[in-house]
């Protein structure tokens, strides 16, 4: 009998990056290397687990803008061309580390991964969601959906038509692309406003996350603070994030990806090797860039070592089984203080595993594993399980959070990227009166309508704020944010004097071609 | 603030750590020349939000306690160097400077700061203006916050109420409340040299969030004070020995503020916002390695094996083949057998590097 449950959250997100106009579009590579270094990875894992029988659970939200991209005919090719020259490189790779073993011993296993890497992507048809979709139809993986674009809720408070549009929108996504409706939503950076819920409930969902301080600072206080879920006035569930069991895998005391003898995420061959050898795998233009290969393990000075990988494998077992011990000593001792079971529940970002920490997929692994074979007090569950079998609970409101710097909103809204929300606002309120004056539409207005709808829901998403907020990749960040928002005002101004040019809408279309089935209508 | 300055350089110092060629330099740099840029293209709001930002006590900086790894971990999704690409579109390249419509926002940020926006259209100053007459240009422009939590505000009903200058020319303002867990309004006005107060714009009603636990327990289910106390300390990682008592709520805040909990993984040189050693102790700093490129040719159709590994021929009967070169001996046979088998030829280079 269990004395406790244990909910894993992953949350998989890339912000819509499609450049069909460019050939070789370098932030198009962060949806390359997620795929390879962490879809693919998880993938795997789960595959494992279920031809091994291992009774696993495990939430995910894959957001409506990377499902989108997953996809994606143009960027599924490109995938192909990119996984291919890394096959090559790695070819080469294992040739030239001919005479030290210690090297070619791991461009053998980078070949291997790789060229396992694209198997899968071929196997499941180029479209990694197929494999996904398996998963939660196997009754093992809760698949949950997220603001259509990944748009900060709390920075809507004034434009509540969009935040609407994001759910609406979103859902509508998830049910083309797993045939169901989603269950639980992913609040975008974990940025819940209150009456938000209110929303979540008419799109027919019954739970959603905050950071622990959301539920620990509910009005009225929770009886058993993060601990179980609470009831929002209109009936949605909020799941509170448990810090300690976060804590053990970012801290820098007890977080596990430190480790001396995992992999060195800064080592890699296309900023280490010759620019002669290297340049037909870096961007055209020179630059270099990561390509996956990393020969060495963190190590804990400069003078970095080879990574093994059969000591980095033991170290994922060891520090899988010391979080499943921590869990269940949180549990016991929850439990005997709460005279009922607690739910512990560990959100992470789902590109921590595999592409910033390398032996995140094996950890996740052996934990799973771990908590299936060798013990009893906890038991992994989703968070609908969940409510099934604790109806019951606590009628809280939440407070306003977010899981980003300092648990608010700043990092969406500091010097740097606030001159946004003016345009965004005003973009808002436009379109909310560009569908409540056209209530039936046909031919190109309609398109022209769908397209503003699909360009405000671009220009909303949190991720250009965020990176305008840590600095690199800025340029990037407000040319999409801009470029969104002026693509609106001109459709604006041409759907409003009946004026549309047909052309530039098609070539639009082309380009942000996000949410085919979109309807303006849900922007009310 | 410090913190996130910290991560900043800290990735700043490995991209320079991991910089070599000279064309990733230029790239780098080149990038940074846009940045600012963009910088001066940035409406003007934003100088007078920078001047409110720097203004903000110390209460912001406290409150690292949150998010640093997410941030941290955030950026690596899009660790990938900036391209530099030029901007060629029909489009226009810049965003209205005004919508034409008179408006204040305001929207909270923390339990301590609302962001604030307004445009006000030149006509609601003219007309302004002409009531006014001279004192239009002796007012001060000044925002004055209402707390209005709990009630329908009419103008006169607020609980309190005060007021900041803003400049002549600010577009939009960080305001400092001194409570948690109330709600504003605001309205943007005019304040005459006799005292009197005229209101341009009304902005929105909002509530900011609790900065603690709610003092609000459910009538229905008791929360027993110690239970609850000891769960907050667990629902915050503080783990087993967590050591709340009386005085739990101030003394969960001041460690939840203090940095207990804050910057996981900052100093370590496994977090996520790592910094390479080499760049941090030194500024100079030199990599040398060799590689050793073996090539040839012969007939097309041949057979050639280096070390006794096969060598696949270019459709010339060229081929290259390069090798990382460690320190030692290397002894390279090259045997090359034509297609039908009768011929072949072995040469073997024999290399050493040494490194003094």
């Amino acid at each position: 009998m269990s004395k406790g449950y244990l909910c894993l959250v992953l949350h998989s997100h890339l912000p819509f990056v499609r450049h069909p106009e460019h050939e070789d579009f370098l932030e198009e590579d962060w949806l390359y290397e997620a795929i390879t270094e962490t879809y693919v990875p998880l993938i795997w894992m789960m595959d494992g687990l279920l031809r091994d029988k291992v009774d696993f659970r495990l939430t995910m939200s894959l957001t409506p803008t990377l499902t989108a991209m997953l996809q994606d005919r143009l960027l599924q090719d490109r995938y192909i061309k990119h996984i291919s020259g890394l096959i090559e490189l790695s070819h080469k790779e294992v040739e030239r580390t001919r005479w030290e073993p210690q090297f070619q011993k791991l461009a053998i296993m980078y070949l291997n991964t790789f060229c396992r890497a694209r198997d899968t992507f071929e196997y499941y048809h180029r479209d990694l969601v197929n494999a996904f979709r398996n998963f939660q139809n196997a009754g093992k993986l809760e698949i949950i959906t997220c603001g259509a674009t990944h748009g900060f809720f709390p920075m809507m408070d004034v434009v509540k038509q969009s935040v609407k549009a994001q759910v609406k929108v979103a859902v509508a996504s998830y049910e083309k692309a797993f045939g169901c409706k989603p269950r639980g939503i992913w609040l975008p950076e974990c940025g819940y406003n209150p009456n938000d819920d209110e929303i979540l409930r008419e799109a027919g969902i019954r739970y959603f996350f905050t950071d622990a301080h959301g539920v620990l600072h509910g009005t009225p206080r929770p009886k058993y603070g993060v601990f179980a879920p609470v009831y929002c006035k209109s009936g949605v569930a909020c799941f509170g994030r448990d810090l300690e069991s976060s804590k053990q895998v970012w801290s820098s005391i007890e977080g596990y990806p430190g480790d001396y003898y995992y992999r060195e995420f800064y080592r890699d061959i296309g900023f280490d090797l010759d620019y002669d050898y290297i340049k037909d795998y870096i961007h055209p233009d020179g630059i270099r860039i990561n390509t996956g290969i990393k020969y060495y393990r963190i190590t804990g000075s400069s003078d970095k070592q080879p990574y093994e990988p059969d000591i980095a494998r033991e170290k994922a077992a060891e520090h899988a089984g010391n979080f499943m011990f921590n869990r269940q000593q949180q549990v016991e001792y929850l439990h005997g203080i709460m005279h009922k079971k607690p739910l512990i529940v560990s959100p992470y970002d789902a590109e921590l595993y595999g592409h910033w920490w390398y032996e995140g997929p094996m950890w996740l692994d052996f934990l799973m594993r771990k908590v299936y074979h060798d013990q009893k007090s906890i038991r992994m569950i989703t968070p609908s399980e969940y409510l099934n079998e604790n109806p019951r609970n606590q009628v809280v409101t939440p407070s306003m959070s977010s899981w980003g710097w300092k648990g608010y909103s700043e990092m969406w809204v500091q010097g740097c990227n606030d001159w946004i929300y003016r345009h965004l606002h005003a973009a808002s309120d436009q379109m909310t009166e560009l569908s409540s004056r056209h209530h039936d539409s046909h031919g190109i207005k309609r398109r022209a309508l769908n397209q503003a709808l699909r360009e405000l829901l671009l220009a909303q998403s949190s991720d250009w704020a965020f990176i305008m907020g840590t600095g690199t990749h800025v340029s990037y960040a407000v040319k999409r944010t801009k470029e969104h928002l002026l693509r609106f005002g001109r459709l604006y101004e041409e759907i409003k004097s009946n004026n549309i040019d047909e052309q530039w809408l098609a070539e639009i279309e082309q380009a942000d071609n996000i949410f085919p089935e979109i309807d303006y209508r849900v922007h009310a | 603030m410090a913190i996130l300055r910290k991560i900043k350089s800290g990735v700043k110092k490995m991209i320079s750590g991991s910089r070599k060629s000279v064309t990733a330099k230029r790239a780098v740099s080149s990038s940074a020349g846009k940045k600012n840029a963009q910088k001066k293209t940035k409406p003007t709001a934003d100088r007078t939000a920078k001047r409110a930002e720097l203004k903000q006590p110390e209460q912001a900086a406290k409150k690292e306690f949150l998010g640093v790894s997410e941030t941290a971990v955030g950026r690596m999704k899009f660790s990938t160097p900036e391209a530099v690409r030029s901007a060629s579109r029909s489009m226009p390249t810049e965003l209205p400077a005004a919508y034409g419509r008179d408006r204040l926002v305001i929207n909270p940020r923390d339990p301590y700061w609302i962001f604030s926006y307004w445009e006000v259209t030149p006509g609601t100053y003219d007309t302004l203006r002409g009531r006014l007459g001279d004192d239009f240009y002796k007012a001060k422009k000044v925002l004055r916050i209402y707390d209005v939590s709990n009630i329908v505000f009419n103008s006169h009903n607020a609980h309190k109420y005060f007021d900041i200058e803003v400049g002549p020319d600010a577009l939009n303002w960080y305001i400092h409340v001194q409570e948690a867990g109330r709600s504003w309004c605001v309205d943007l006005g005019l304040r005459l040299p006799n005292g009197e107060f005229i209101t341009i714009l009304r902005s929105n009603v909002i509530s900011t969030p609790l900065d603690g636990p709610s003092r609000i327990t459910d009538e229905e289910w008791m929360v027993p004070e110690e239970l609850f106390a000891r769960l907050y300390g667990m629902g915050f990682g503080f783990g087993q020995s967590s050591p709340v008592g009386k005085t739990w709520q101030e003394r969960i805040r001041r460690e939840l503020f203090s940095g207990i909990l804050s910057s996981p993984g900052l100093s370590s040189s496994g977090s996520p916002v790592k910094v390479p050693q080499r760049g941090k102790k030194r500024k100079f700093w030199m990599v040398v390695n060799t590689e050793l490129i073996l090539y040839g040719a012969t007939e097309p159709d041949a057979k050639v094996t280096v070390q006794g590994v096969p060598v696949k021929l270019r459709p010339d009967g060229t081929f290259s083949l390069r090798f990382s070169l460690p320190d030692g001996t290397q002894v390279l046979p090259v045997r090359g057998v034509s297609a039908d088998g009768e011929e072949e030829r072995t040469v073997t280079p024999v290399v050493s590097r040494e490194t003094k």
